[in-house]
């Protein structure tokens, strides 16, 4: 809070140094060039909320790359997802689905221990145990049933709750949104992997099957809500930056609700005057 | 940063106590904020049953039109730029959003049609911002709704009266979706005045105006 608050009054004293007639703006930063328009950048700056909603330096590059990924989506997964759909069933979906969480099984139980969630790692351990064996291999969930629900993490939260900000916002090549932190943690998590290490034909075969069938099989069920964002928004970029960061929080709370971050609506004394 | 504490512990104590007091209120839940969000969704409930899917967006916008502050959700969605607005970009604008966020919460909420929604808790931010969750009636564990928590942000004015501000579903809310976009949309296009009009035609582009 005080950071913020110092962050604040970092950027209001910036501000007024900026508009003082005896000090050029453009002096300082010789790129800006109009003091007009450094002014407003300031404002904007101070304006900004805290929650990392609006971090997003290397939009330029950004977008370019959502545009990339948006026809690659267009063109190949989402014709292949609704393929997919179409030749299986739900509850083969279901399987498939849980077979690749059952696999990720090494990479969420090494996060769980490095963020010193113990109670989670036996769940990831029992949940491993009971449907690898009574489960058929993975595809089943009994542990599910049995009252051991499914949980994720990665490298990326596991950064996070060691306490690394999560770094400019970063659309990733055919991986999508991410931030700076969690593309890296994405890196940690393949070197985590046990697969990944396993240098003989099949496992890379392997490998690349599974990467192929988890893009599939993740981007099925959200064929239509990614589609009713599109429809829905102005910005398709930004839509999907804002419900991905939103969205990412939650996961890094381990689903636990956080509401002191949200930004106000309308507590200001300018909202006042509407009233 | 004074510091006359170690002098005086009992005015310390009476001080902490007092810190107590006054942080700790916000935790508590707001039962009057649940109630006035149950009432909603009980209203919403007919509505989500419709049996045509015009008869529901009809409801839903009615609904909607009733309880949403339009006016104060527009003006947070306009972030930073939201004093910048002349007084006929403002005219242009705001009956605007009402309609593109009307249609939002019409499509959103129809993702719920049949289904009943109750309320299970709040968290009180401040005494003017509360939060209010609820759930899916009778979502069995396993399907698609039984781990979908509700949110519904409940503004409170000075005179006590009650609005809803926002709306979202496991953390991700609607309005502050609408922000990043309209911030996005007027920065890329120039930001200021002229963003603003960028801003304003691709709404009336949206809602087909």
């Amino acid at each position: 809070m005080s950071v913020t608050a110092k962050k604040f009054a970092f950027c209001a004293a910036a501000l007024f140094w900026s508009a003082a007639p005896w000090v050029p703006a453009s002096a300082q930063l010789s790129d800006v060039g109009d003091p007009d328009a450094y002014v407003e950048a300031l404002e904007e700056a101070s304006a900004a909320p805290a929650d990392s909603e609006i971090r997003d330096p290397w939009e330029g590059f950004n977008r370019r790359m959502f545009a990339v990924n948006d026809t690659l989506d267009g063109a190949l997964i989402v014709p292949t997802a609704k393929a997919y759909r179409a030749v299986t069933h739900r509850k083969q979906r279901k399987g498939i689905r849980n077979f690749l969480a059952n696999a990720r099984t090494p990479v969420i139980l090494v996060n769980d221990l490095l963020q010193g969630e113990f109670k989670r790692a036996g769940n990831t351990l029992s949940r491993f145990a009971i449907n690898t064996t009574i489960g058929f291999g993975g595809m089943g969930d009994p542990a599910e049933r049995m009252g051991i629900p499914q949980h994720s993490e990665d490298f990326g939260q596991t950064l996070a709750v060691w306490g690394a900000p999560s770094g400019p916002y970063l659309v990733l090549p055919f991986f999508g949104p991410s931030t700076l932190r969690d593309g890296f943690g994405a890196g940690v998590d393949v070197a985590i992997d046990p697969l990944t290490w396993v240098r003989t034909d099949p496992a890379q075969y392997t490998r690349f099957t599974r990467a192929g069938v988890t893009a599939v099989s993740v981007r099925e069920p959200l064929i239509e809500p990614l589609q009713q964002i599109e429809d829905n928004s102005l910005d398709y970029y930004s839509s999907v930056r804002s419900f991905f960061l939103q969205s990412r929080q939650r996961e890094i709370a381990n689903g636990r609700t956080n509401f002191d971050d949200l930004p106000d609506i309308g507590e200001f004394e300018e909202f006042d005057e509407i009233e | 940063m004074y510091s006359t504490a170690p002098a005086r512990p009992i005015v310390t104590a009476l001080f902490a106590a007092l810190a107590f007091a006054l942080f700790a209120t916000p935790a508590l839940a707001d039962s009057e904020a649940e109630s006035y969000v149950q009432t909603i969704l009980d209203e919403a409930s007919p509505a989500l049953d419709a049996p045509t899917r015009a008869e529901m967006l009809d409801g839903i916008a009615a609904l909607v039109d009733k309880h949403v502050d339009m006016r104060r959700v527009g003006r947070f969605t306009l972030g930073q730029y939201a004093r910048r607005l002349s007084e006929a970009q403002s005219e242009a604008f705001y009956p605007l959003f009402q309609d593109y966020a009307t249609l939002v919460y019409q499509k959103t909420l129809t993702e719920y049609s049949g289904q009943k929604l109750s309320v299970t808790g709040s968290v009180v931010r401040s005494e003017r911002d509360v939060i209010v969750n609820s759930r899916i009636v009778g979502a069995a564990p396993g399907d698609q709704f039984a781990d979908v928590v509700v949110h519904w942000r409940v503004y409170r004015n000075r005179d006590g009266e009650m609005t809803i501000v926002d709306a979202g579903a496991n953390n991700v809310w609607l309005a502050i979706e609408q922000r990043s976009q309209f911030t996005s949309v007027i920065a890329n296009n120039g930001g200021g005045e002229q963003g603003i009009d960028a801003l304003i035609a691709q709404l009336r582009e949206q809602v087909g105006g």
